[in-house]
């Protein structure tokens, strides 16, 4: 029981990981109807600058505050110079620009910082919790705490200030939100400076568990993808909830289902995102799509 | 006096054009019908006139120039069009829909007196605050659009067949609501109508517009009276 408590725990971390990363697929698929391929690699892009602002001596966590201005403007710089001009394209251009724009993230950070691994500092402490025969790592605890601020935060722009009210009314019908006043443009891009920002915030929390190089988000997108999926991907409160059910699902099935192991933990999100699209296409807290004007 | 002047207004869409060189006047706190078959382009006057797509010619509220604005920045001016199908944001509760309606406002005292006003004249709207606006049922998504556009404290109400859909019975009730917001508080409206007895009804005077012209410009009571276009246009006899 201890053990499955454990292992449960340890799925919970990881799943705030993929629930923060699948929270900015969402955010931005809720505004614009695009789903971000290149959200990992902006995450990563993020996470280095992040990384370049301790190595030259910054502590980390005004180098994270930093990091999260920049991905803001960042994020939103991007929407207005490369998305604005394709707004309304067909689905499959808009794919291309994402994939498009994953490429050159990608190259970039490769070019800038090279290809060998970096070691990204932990900013918590290395202990671990002992409570009822089970032990949380400190950074599991730390990683659940900071995921939670980002969602209480999120909650509180979405519910409690009229801007996140303008933000919601422009997902919900962004022809009804401009005759009342709203700049959608710039609510566009506002998402997409939130979305950077809580991707920034899952590549430096997932970079200390894994090493710091362009291609590590390349998993981490994989798993954020089926947390969506299970969620519904115009669901913020689904991303969360998929994204922990995902961790612990891929924990628990690498833990106690005797094939899987470690090797096949991967399959796992492909699993999810398959049995979803066929069983409730929608996901759990999405919207079905009867008609989309 | 007069209030909205649009004069030689040209629309469509791309290569399409739709309005070919309208022209009108409405008094100030006057109720102005537009009416017309299908397609003659009365929902496309009323996006050009709130912005939604772009237009030649000249519009102006109050002296205003309102001419090839986006429609954010018209809705600072005070124009608020309650589109052809609502425009309801289905998602989101009835009482943010309206709280939407006065996003270019400050909050305050009288942001929530104007929410009670609201109340006042769709009772039913009370009672459905917290309910997703998509569970309303068509009349009352209809009341919550006029609403919504009341909440910006218009100076120009545009309103596109706010009948359609709706039960013989509920409509006169919305026009009626229509009339009683027109007379306390002063405000223009431009009213697209297909069911022109209704429109003839509360307006001062109307158009009929055909295929992107007007071809017939009248006080309700001309209109009405003209048994020509009560055949043709108006689809009933006087
Ligand atoms: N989004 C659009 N794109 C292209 N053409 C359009 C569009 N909307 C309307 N039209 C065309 O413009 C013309 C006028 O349409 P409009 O909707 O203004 O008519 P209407 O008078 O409101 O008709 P109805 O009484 O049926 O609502 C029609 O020929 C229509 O096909
Ligand atoms: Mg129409």
């Amino acid at each position: 029981m201890a053990g499955f408590l454990q292992q449960l725990v340890q799925g919970l971390g990881a799943g705030a990981v993929y629930a923060s990363l699948a929270l900015a697929l969402v955010l931005i698929y809720q505004f614009t109807g695009i789903v971000n391929f290149a959200q990992g690699e902006l995450a990563m892009f993020s996470t280095y600058i992040a990384w370049q602002l301790t190595a030259a001596g910054l502590p980390f966590w005004p180098a994270l505050v930093l990091t999260l201005a920049v991905s803001f403007a960042g994020g939103m710089l991007i929407e207005r110079v490369i998305i604005r001009p394709v707004e309304g394209a067909p689905e499959l251009t808009l794919v291309i620009v994402t994939v498009g724009l994953f490429i050159f993230v990608n190259a970039a950070a490769g070019w800038i910082w090279t290809f060998l691994i970096k070691d990204f500092p932990n900013p918590f402490p290395a202990g671990a919790l002992e409570a009822g025969g089970i032990s949380i790592g400190l950074s599991t605890l730390g990683v659940l705490a900071v995921v939670g601020v980002v969602m209480g935060l999120l909650y509180l722009l979405f519910r409690h200030t009229k801007i996140g009210l303008g933000m919601r009314a422009v997902a919900a019908n962004p022809e009804s939100a401009r005759l009342v006043g709203i700049r959608v443009g710039w609510t566009l891009a506002l998402g997409w400076g939130l979305a950077s920002t809580v991707g920034a915030v899952s590549g430096v929390l997932v970079a200390p568990l894994l090493f710091l190089e362009p291609n590590m988000m390349g998993g981490v997108l994989i798993y954020a993808f089926a947390a969506a999926t299970l969620g519904g991907f115009d669901s913020p409160v689904g991303a969360v909830v998929g994204g922990l059910i995902v961790g612990v699902a891929e924990t628990l099935a690498g833990a106690y289902v005797g094939f899987i192991g470690s090797d096949l933990k991967v399959g796992v999100p492909l699993v999810i995102i398959l049995g979803v699209l066929l069983l409730r296409p929608q996901g759990l807290f999405g919207r079905a799509v009867v008609e989309r004007a | 006096m007069t209030h909205l002047v649009v004069k030689d207004l040209t629309a469509g869409y791309g290569d399409a054009r739709v309005l070919h060189g309208v022209g009108l006047t409405v008094g100030e706190g006057e109720i102005c019908a537009i009416l017309g078959p299908n397609g003659a382009g009365k929902t496309t006057l009323l996006r050009a006139l709130s912005g939604m797509i772009r237009a030649r010619g000249t519009v102006t509220l109050g002296g205003a120039d309102l001419t090839g604005h986006p429609p954010d920045t018209l809705a600072r001016q005070g124009v608020a069009h309650v589109p052809e199908g609502r425009g309801t944001f289905m998602p989101l509760t009835v009482e943010e829909n309206l709280r939407l309606g006065a996003y270019v406002r400050r909050r305050g005292p009288e942001l929530e007196a104007d929410l009670d006003r609201i109340h006042g004249y769709f009772p039913v709207l009370k009672t459905r605050l917290k309910q997703a606006a998509g569970s309303l049922s068509g009349g009352e998504q209809q009341m919550l659009a006029i609403g919504r556009a009341l909440m910006s404290r218009p100076r120009l109400l545009l309103l596109d067949e706010p009948s359609l859909g709706l039960a013989p019975l509920v409509t006169r009730e919305l026009f009626r609501i229509v009339q009683a917001i027109n007379a306390e508080e002063r405000t223009t409206v431009v009213v697209v109508e297909q069911n022109a007895h209704l429109a003839l009804g509360i307006a001062q005077q109307a158009h009929v517009l055909e295929t992107g012209r007007i071809v017939l410009s009248g006080t309700a009571e001309e209109i009405r009276a003209d048994e020509q276009v009560a055949q043709s246009y108006l689809g009933y006899r006087v």
